[in-house]
Order: C-alpha cells, then structure tokens, then sequence
C-alpha cells in the first residue's frame, strides 16, 4: 500500500510543487485535500486527482487512512493546522517559517512531542545536490575553519499574503531569511549568536511589509555571515530569484548557486527572455525524503527546532532594524 | 610642459609614470623609492631621472608629485607637496587616519594646488554607465545595491598589504573604491555595519559591508583578499524601476589561449577587455586638464575623504565584532 498523504491548504504556491513530487512518487499518494478556501481545494483536488475534504476532521477521518500531511497555509496558520494534524496523530511536513513568533513554534514542537508525531520543517535547498557535496567537502575539511559566508536569497515580490503581515509574519526578511540560515547552521554546525539587520521597504514604497533587507550575523564559533533577503528581482527577472552562498576558509573557498542551471531562452511571442531551469528538482528529493520517514518511522532530518533557530534568526534581524543595534540570540 | 614626480616604484606608480610620459603636456622627470633598485627600473622605463634624495621632489624643476607609496606616507609626501606648491595625484586611499586627512585637506586649501585621489573606478565604463544610469532615474529609487571586488592577498614592497597598520586591509585598501563609487552614486551615507575575517597564516582578509545612505538606499560592499582566482568584480543594483547588474567575469571581450611548451612559456588564459583608453589613462588626463584649467577634480578632497572616513568606520564595527557605527 502506498504512503498516503494530505495537503492543508493551497494557500502557499507550494503546494502545487509538493503535490506535484507526490505525483511523481511510485510508492506515494495524494489521498486528500483540505483547504480554508474551499473553492481552491476543490480545485486542487480536482487537478490532483484526490479528494477534497471540507474540515480537517473529515481529511483525518480514520477510513482515510492519512499517515503524513503538508502544511501549506499562511504562514499565521500553521500553528492551528499543525495542531489539528497532531491531534489526528499524523506526521507533518511544515512550509517555512514554522511560524511567526517563537511562542507559537515552541508551542508547535511541544504538541507534536507530545502527540509522538514528527514534525518536519520545509528547507528543500538541503536537498540540492550541489549542497550535499558541498556539505561533505566541509565535513572532509576540504575548505579548513570557515572564517566567513556571503549569502542571497533574492526573489520577485510574491504578492498575495506573502505582503500582509497580519498573514505573513513580516515581509522579505521572514520569508527570504530562513532557507539560508538553515543550509548555514548546517554547514557549520552552530547557531546564530548576534545579528544586525538592515531593513526597509523601497521596491514597492506602498507596501504594509518589508521588501528590502540585509542581515549580518555571529556564529557561536566565530564565523561571520551576511545575507541579502530581499524582494529584489524586478517582475521581468528571468527567474524568481536565487540561493547563493560564498564560503571563505582558511583552506579554501567554495561558492553555490543553487538554482543557476538554466537554458536561456528568448521568446518572440509576448518578448520575454527567460531561464529555462534544468537543474535538479529539490522539492521531489524533500517529499520523497518526508514520505520515508512517515513510512518507516525514521527521525526527520529537519526538525521543528531546525525551523524555530532559522526563524528566530529572521525575528532578531527585524529587532535589530527596529532598534538599530544587534541582537543577541536566542531571543530572551 | 609639466614635470612629473613619481614618489612610489610600485605597480600604481609604474602605471602613471607611462601614462605620464605619454600624455602630451606632462613628462616624468624623477622617479623617487626607499627600494633604489626599483626606482632605477622604473626611471630607465620612462626616461626619467633617479631621485637620490627625497628633497629632490620638491625641487624647483618639478610641478606635480604623484604619491604612490604605501598608505600611511600620503599625507607626509602630500604635505610636503602642498607647501612646496607641487600638485598632487595620490593613489587611494587618501589617507590611513582621518587626522593625516584632515591635514592634507587644510593643506590642499591653503596651498591652491590642484589635488585628486586616484578614485579610478569613476573612469571605469561599466561603473560611469551605471552611475549615470542610476542618477539619471533609470532604475527608481534604489533599494539595495551590491558590489564585490574579490582579489588573492596583494604582495606588495615588504608585504606591506598584509600589515592591518600600514594598509587598513582590503576594506580600506581596496572595497574603498566601491566605497567611492556608492557615496558617489548615491549620496552620504548614514551608518554602517560590516563583519570580517582576518587571518595572519595564511593570509586573508575577508569583509561584509552593509551601509544605509541618507537616500534610504541599503549598500552591501564585499571586498576579499581572501581569492585563489583571477581578479574580479560585480555590482547588482536594485531599484523600485529596474536592475542593473555587471560581472566582470562575463564581460572579456578577448581571450588568448596560449599552447603550454613552445618557447618554455605556460599555458595561461588571459582573459581582456581592451578599451582605445585605459581608465587610468583617462583619469591621468583629467587631472592634467585641472592642473591645466584650474578647474576642481570630479574627485573633489572632500569625497576623497569621506570614502576613508566609511572605510574607517566599517573597520571599527568589524574590530568591535559587530556595532552600528554612525556617521557625521
């Protein structure tokens, strides 16, 4: 029997790519849809070929038989939908941010634990192949002490919720931060100890959140890291954005540009240029990597309290603006 | 005719010394360095005189002194030229310390020479372009602005680059030219905060420079002596209108592959992009036309100073592990 999952709302672009990975998954299948917004989940289910369910109750109904679900609300709702997923005693694969604030996240994990489900946290960059070889030749001392990381993850403005705060958390920073950090925290092995943030909304001057924003942070061990996440890829950007980091070590240095790999392509008909991608797709390695765990019962490998270090990161930068001064971390 | 100088043998001062030669209105007379041997080299290049003793500088046969010693001597040749009303082309940075700035400004003034500071990214194309394109309105307003400038840890007479007291590192030494160019484009800044690596064996020196401007705009300034590659540099402008990026790694125009074992040379890739002028050439040239017209140089004493002063002040937040230094 396949590993049955569920999706939470089609709120999060996401879902689509998630929903899609289960599709191509032989031994995984989409066995349901619940959504807030039913008209979209009717819709998803439809073209999903799964069913949609009108209350999370009904998604986890016994008969159903859902052993993991994905969490692709507004960011403000993860919480209740990480909950309602504990409560029916399933694994959860959260999109990131795990939330807004380091209460509800605590909150989050706590429930989970205490439930016995697993909770994993959506950071797919760690699933490029391009990262593991960059992580073995850190663990291999390739590079020797890692004195300093240069990091981006610029993007196109989202819209949507993604620029409402009462939604979203924040703006570029909560949503651009917490990708990075992670491939961060794991190459190094360490936590963000001070961080300084820039930020402001210049892009679009009418925006309720932010759109620009560059961190600088302390690790526990001395490295230091800046990072650009901000909205700053203009609407004809021939892609969404980029993950980017430049490592510098004493013995060496390394650079990755996650989703570089493209075909240029010019199109006549509406004078657009574009990258088409070709690199290797992320999200498939992550569900594939979830539905494992959900299946066998083996440890995620990123965990809610991976998702609350990366998240408090972005949460002490926007601090740290408001204050202009660092921060130190963990937030008291 | 004008009778140059050349105070400093190095790579820099052999750079003006031929653009001086061949500029038409100006001839390298003598050529002064501590290091008498490259002194004698590079006079015999460009048919000049070796100045055996520092006063000859200041003699009453020369007119323009062109100070490319190490950093923290600027002042001292530059003083010494304004009193002798010498006019000065000093490489960047003007100075190590704000006082010795603050001096040559006085100097500078009193004196009535024409003085610039080889701010030589402004004759840069790529940079000129965007500049113009940014203040012209292209891009909107700016919102965050990124430029990299990444290079192996210069040698250098006695490595004097690798000593933080001589040199201020690459952040003074060399991200100073985006520093330059950022305060040039986008107006004075406001505060900054910068993050560094610093490491004596092997030697690198590695920072991360966020700067706000009055403007509003948000400036992240890489400068690495921490490479094992070929010199490079980047910038990626992003405006509520638009993007401007450049890399120079995408932009040789030529390329010569040399076959490794004829004639015993390497194999060696020489990546170039040949201008009809060389930047420095143009920046030579506009500093004679001020010694010639009167004029102020595009790169004034002020702007030459406040790119030190952002320098120095992003030197202390990294050597304070990290504080919001203001700026006046």
């Amino acid at each position: 029997m396949p590993t049955r999952l569920s999706i939470m709302s089609f709120a999060h672009l996401h879902a689509d790519f998630y929903a899609t990975a289960i599709g191509a998954l032989a031994d995984v299948e989409l066995a349901g849809v619940w959504d807030d917004n039913a008209q979209r989940g009717e819709e998803a289910a439809a073209k999903y070929g799964t069913q949609f369910f009108a209350t999370p109750e009904e998604l986890f109904a016994p008969e159903n038989e859902i052993r993991g679900t994905i969490v692709t609300s507004a960011n403000i709702d993860h919480k209740r939908n990480v909950l309602a997923a504990c409560e029916a005693g399933v694994d959860i694969l959260c999109e990131k941010p795990i939330s807004t604030n380091v209460e509800d996240a605590r909150a989050m994990i706590d429930a989970c634990e205490q439930a016995g489900v697993q909770l994993m946290i959506s950071f797919p960059c760690r699933y490029t192949p391009a990262f593991s070889q960059l992580l073995e030749a850190v663990r291999n001392d390739e590079l020797g002490e890692i004195v300093a990381i240069k990091g981006t993850n610029r993007g196109q403005n989202p819209r949507g919720w993604f620029n409402d705060p009462s939604l979203s958390g924040g703006g570029s920073v909560i949503d651009h931060t917490v990708h990075v950090v992670d491939l961060m925290r794991v190459l190094l092995g360490q936590e963000v100890v001070k961080v300084f943030a820039e930020i402001d909304t210049v892009f679009d001057p009418d925006l309720p959140c932010d759109d620009a924003g560059i961190l600088s942070m302390n690790f526990e061990g001395g490295c230091v890291a800046t990072l650009d996440a901000s909205w700053s890829r203009p609407d004809n950007y021939p892609i969404w954005g980029d993950v980017t980091m430049e490592l510098v070590g004493t013995k060496g240095n390394a650079s990755v540009d996650l989703f570089v790999e493209h075909v240029d392509a010019w199109r006549a008909a509406d004078s657009t240029f574009l990258w088409e991608s070709y690199g290797h797709d992320a999200n498939a390695g992550l569900i594939a990597d979830f539905a494992r765990c959900v299946e066998t019962g083996a440890p995620v490998p990123i965990t809610g309290y991976d998702g609350l270090k990366a998240m408090e990161v972005a949460l002490g930068a926007y601090r740290a603006a408001d204050l202009n001064d660092p921060v130190g971390l963990p937030l008291p | 005719m004008l009778s140059v100088a050349i105070c400093g043998a190095g790579g820099l001062g052999t750079r003006h010394a031929e653009n001086f030669r061949a500029i038409p209105e100006t001839q390298v007379t003598l050529v002064y360095d501590v290091v008498e041997d490259a002194a004698a080299a590079l006079a015999e290049k460009v048919g000049a005189r070796v100045a055996t003793e520092e006063g000859e500088l200041f003699g009453d046969d020369v007119d323009v002194l062109v100070v490319t010693t190490p950093t923290p001597l600027h002042s001292y040749y530059t003083l010494k030229a304004a009193e002798a009303e010498k006019h000065v082309l000093c490489e960047k940075p003007m100075c190590r310390t704000l006082e010795q700035g603050e001096a040559m400004l006085e100097a500078v003034l009193d004196s009535g020479i024409t003085f610039m500071v080889g701010h030589v990214l402004r004759w840069f194309p790529q940079y000129a372009r965007a500049n113009a394109l940014i203040t012209a309105g292209e891009i909107g307003e700016v919102g965050v602005a990124r430029t990299s400038r990444i290079n192996t840890m210069p040698a250098g007479s006695g490595n004097w680059f690798q000593d933080y007291a001589l040199s201020g590192g690459c952040t003074l030494d060399m991200t100073i030219h985006d520093f330059d160019w950022l305060l040039w484009t986008f107006g004075p800044a406001e505060r900054v905060y910068s993050v560094g690596a610093q490491r004596q064996m092997p030697p690198l020196d590695y920072g991360l420079t966020t700067i706000r401007f009055e403007s509003g705009a948000i400036a992240h300034a890489e400068g690495s002596w921490a490479d094992t590659g070929a010199f490079r540099t980047s910038f990626d402008v992003a405006g509520s209108d638009g993007l401007l990026r450049h890399d120079s790694t995408q932009m040789s125009t030529l390329t010569i592959q040399r076959r490794a074992g004829e004639e015993g040379r390497a194999a060696v890739q020489v990546p170039a992009s040949p201008a009809a002028k060389s930047p420095y050439m143009m920046e030579d040239e506009h500093f004679v036309q001020c010694i010639i017209t009167g004029e102020e140089p595009t790169v004034t004493v002020d702007e030459a100073l406040d790119a030190v002063d952002l320098a120095l002040a992003a030197l202390r937040s990294n050597e304070a592990g990290g504080e919001v230094v203001e700026l006046s």
